[in-house]
């Protein structure tokens, strides 16, 4: 069994101005780098080997409660990499691994070297390098947002020993336990007893350990955050940023860019199941979003208003008709039915790539992957802006495997797909093209395949995959969807502990 | 569960319609996980939301010109129209002392409690229901009513922007460990939203017993650039604040208790100009 390259990015080398020429693969607990041109892996990292140990990891909650995930703990298995992005002047590449740690790396110069790592108070969800190349913002599964500097100001910010240190000199420093509540605050006989019990407590835990490097809080909700992306956009001549972020309970938010991060300019509000990625379209104000639901929200989201919605499930098995592509994988359309026959669909990718026209110039297309689902679906960028009712042409690749990742180089487009047998190439590169306001999908034969040829022996053989693990780490989207109706008990339960016991979690760790 | 439905058969053989509501039959425990999912209704968006339920006398008859309906979402043009919007929140309303005392002070506003635990929204609902009705005459208590939602998510999906005037925040949950302390209603993130749905010159009340938390909400909100805080001589002019000290259910018990009442009020500001 073989690991899947769960996250894929491309480097490109701007200096030279040329087409990009680095690939980078996550691969379980390994990121490679490959030099496309060469057809080789210039140079590997491993979660494995990297310099912070997981134990280390500062404590995010108080003490004073048990810890009950200890048990999980010591099985020290190297931290998988869930989220990879390349900073806008392709000098460096940041990857989020599940142990929290947020890591940077220089990959200029055709090398791989991690210059940081920087562990969050929660997961993060979603990571982008700002234009200014200096700044990360990192989404988390808490609902914060935060901003840190690409690079580390100084050496002390690293989370080492010096962490345990200084926490030794905070508790001798702490200033003996105090309750918050009163005898004249607290109301009934239990609470009253809970009082006693906290008084009678000598040692009580520090505080929550600060983190111990520079960072900013930039905004939140009270949710599970599941996309983040930076906007810009012009108005009467000056660059305005914001910060767009996704969550769990159906919310998009406009918040202005740093340094006010603070004002929420409005929000773009439908959705009506989760919404696990948002996508801006170049040259337009639209953004594109979508989730839980059979549909793709376009926005136009300066004015917080839905444009239209695309049917993705009902109009796949249309276009089939008018597009010879998907006609003639008549197999995989078999296998696309079955999917959506099952009424909840969840995408799990929104990219942009490029789209040749035949007539005129470049353009680009939206890609989507809907999770578990063996294809790929392209729209033209110039068909989401069409008004409601006027049906959008959906351009559809079968390719045998669920898709996990795109990346583009140059006009192509590298997708990483779930394939799990050994000696299988774990790629496929395909091309788009505008045929007639129509987008048509392909897989070609390539340089760019030759080029990652090399990754197909990396990796193969892994004695400690499972095929749960690896359904855990690649499929998270459709965990997102909330549990309706079950409930009932915790609805009217007028006594009951606070119902949903799995969306708890969101709050405990 | 045989408790809670033990309870509401109680609370059904006791009802009389137009009758007010006993609270013994409406007691539930004090304290939800506000990052639940809970079974929460809530409108998809503000537009999606039928006020005309809970204030009926403010209904309109649907004015079919409006732009909004035709520039906007085609799917909320069934929605009964109100003639004017809430302005007034109650955020964790409790039982509702303080709205059913601020409803005859100011019978032209709209005043919505906010309350996450069903059955005190019940209670609510049903007094207010009472209330109208004994008022029949005066038409007082119109413009008053309760829902259940959980702020701290869903804010957004009831108010628009700049829409509420007045945000009370009474005798929240004090969450007293360390660890609780994300799930308190103040926080410097969350004053975003509050600040979002409120009118730059509105103000946010808030009142506690508890001093940690008082101390707790004051920093919060003074490190909210949107934020001021009012003097307090202001304060002590301002009708709500008395209201709301002595008003609120929770104000009373604490009276009885001899405890101390800390009241902080904060104004939000206009936003400043793009960088």
């Amino acid at each position: 069994m073989q690991h899947p390259y769960q996250c894929i990015a491309a480097v490109g080398s701007t200096a030279q101005g040329g087409t990009n020429s680095h690939f980078l693969a996550a691969c379980g607990h390994r990121l490679v780098l490959v030099d496309v041109n060469d057809s080789k892996i210039v140079s590997e990292w491993s979660s494995e080997n990297a310099t912070t140990n997981t134990a280390e990891a500062p404590e995010n909650d108080d003490g004073d409660r048990p810890k009950k995930k200890q048990k999980t703990v010591p099985s020290v298995k190297p931290a998988n990499i869930i989220k990879l992005t390349v900073s806008p002047d392709q000098n460096h590449a940041v990857a989020v691994t599940d142990d929290k740690y947020v890591r940077v790396f220089a990959v200029a110069g055709g090398k791989l070297e991690e210059i940081s790592q920087r562990c969050m108070p929660k997961r993060p969800c979603a990571i982008q390098v700002l234009p200014d190349n200096a700044t990360i913002i990192c989404g988390d599964k808490f609902g914060d947002v935060y901003s840190l500097p690409l690079l580390p100001v100084s050496i002390e910010d690293a989370p080492t020993e010096a962490g345990a240190v200084d926490s030794a000199i905070l508790e001798a420093d702490e200033p003996a336990f105090k309750p918050s509540a009163t005898n004249l605050t607290v109301h009934t006989q239990r609470n009253r007893k809970a009082l006693e019990a906290q008084m009678q407590q000598k040692a009580f835990s520090a505080k929550k350990e600060p983190l111990k490097f520079d960072h900013k809080l930039l905004l939140g909700h009270v949710s599970m955050l599941t996309d983040v992306t930076f906007a810009t956009r012009n108005v009467d001549g000056r660059e305005r940023g914001y910060i767009i972020t996704a969550d769990r309970d159906e919310h998009i938010r406009v918040s202005r860019g740093p340094p006010q991060s603070h004002i929420i300019e409005g929000y773009c509000l439908g959705h009506t199941e989760f919404v696990s990625k948002v996508c801006l379209i170049p040259g337009t104000d639209l953004l594109v979003s979508g989730g839980g639901e059979n549909e793709l929200y376009v926005w136009d989201w300066p004015a917080f208003r839905l444009k239209r919605k695309i049917q993705l499930a009902g109009q796949v098995g249309n276009t089939a008709d008018s597009n010879p592509e998907a006609l003639q994988q008549a197999d995989g359309e078999t296998v696309f039915q079955a999917g959506s026959s099952k009424k909840d669909i969840a995408v799990s990718g929104l990219w942009i790539v490029p789209c040749p026209a035949t007539n005129a110039g470049a353009k680009t297309a939206l890609v989507v992957a809907i999770e578990r689902s063996p294809m790929l679906l392209a729209i033209p960028i110039n068909q989401l802006g069409l008004p409601r009712g006027q049906d959008v042409s959906i351009a559809k690749l079968d390719l045998g495997h669920a898709p996990l990742d795109l990346a583009c180089i140059g006009n192509i487009a590298v997708v990483s797909l779930d394939i799990r047998e050994e000696e299988q190439s774990r790629f496929q590169v395909v091309q788009l093209q505008e045929v007639k306001e129509q987008a048509v999908i392909r897989s070609v034969r390539d340089e760019v395949e030759k080029g990652l040829a090399c990754l197909d022996s990396f990796a193969t053989a892994d004695a400690s995959l499972n095929e749960k693990s690896l359904d855990d780490l690649l499929y998270t989207v459709e965990n997102l969807r909330k549990r309706r109706g079950w409930g009932d008990s915790a609805k009217e339960g007028d006594d009951g502990q606070d119902g949903d016991a799995g969306v708890d979690d969101v709050a405990e760790d | 569960m045989a408790g809670p439905a033990k309870k509401r058969q109680k609370r059904e053989d006791n009802r009389q319609e137009g009758q007010m509501p006993q609270k013994k039959f409406y007691r539930q425990r004090a304290h939800a996980n506000p990052f639940s999912d809970h079974d929460l209704t809530y409108p998809s968006c503000p537009a999606a939301m039928d006020w005309s339920q809970h204030f009926p006398a403010f209904t309109v008859a649907k004015a079919v010109s409006s732009t909004d309906a035709l520039d906007n979402d085609h799917e909320h043009e069934n929605i009964q129209q109100i003639s004017q919007q809430v302005a007034v929140a109650d955020i964790g309303c409790g039982f509702g002392g303080l709205l059913f005392a601020l409803a005859p002070k100011m019978p032209k506003t709209l005043i919505l409690g906010l309350e996450i635990r069903t059955s005190v929204t019940e209670f609510v609902q049903e007094k207010a229901k009472a209330l109208r009705n004994q008022n029949g005459d005066s038409g007082l208590y119109q413009n008053v009513s309760c829902i259940r939602a959980n702020t701290m998510k869903f804010l957004p999906n009831f108010f628009t922007k700049g829409q509420l005037e007045k945000i009370f925040l009474c005798f929240p949950d004090p969450h007293f460990k360390a660890r609780k302390h994300k799930a308190r209603i103040v926080s410097t993130t969350l004053a975003s939203e509050y600040a979002y749905v409120m009118k730059p010159g509105g103000n946010v009340y808030t009142i506690t017993d508890v001093e940690d938390l008082h101390l707790w909400m004051a920093e919060h909100f003074e490190a909210h650039p949107s934020f001021e805080r009012v003097s307090d001589e202001e304060l002590e002019r301002d009708e709500c604040v008395q209201t709301m000290r002595t008003e609120t259910e929770e104000g009373k018990k604490v009276e009885r208790n001899n405890g101390t009442k800390y009241v902080v009020v904060f104004r939000r500001l206009e936003d400043p100009p793009w960088p």
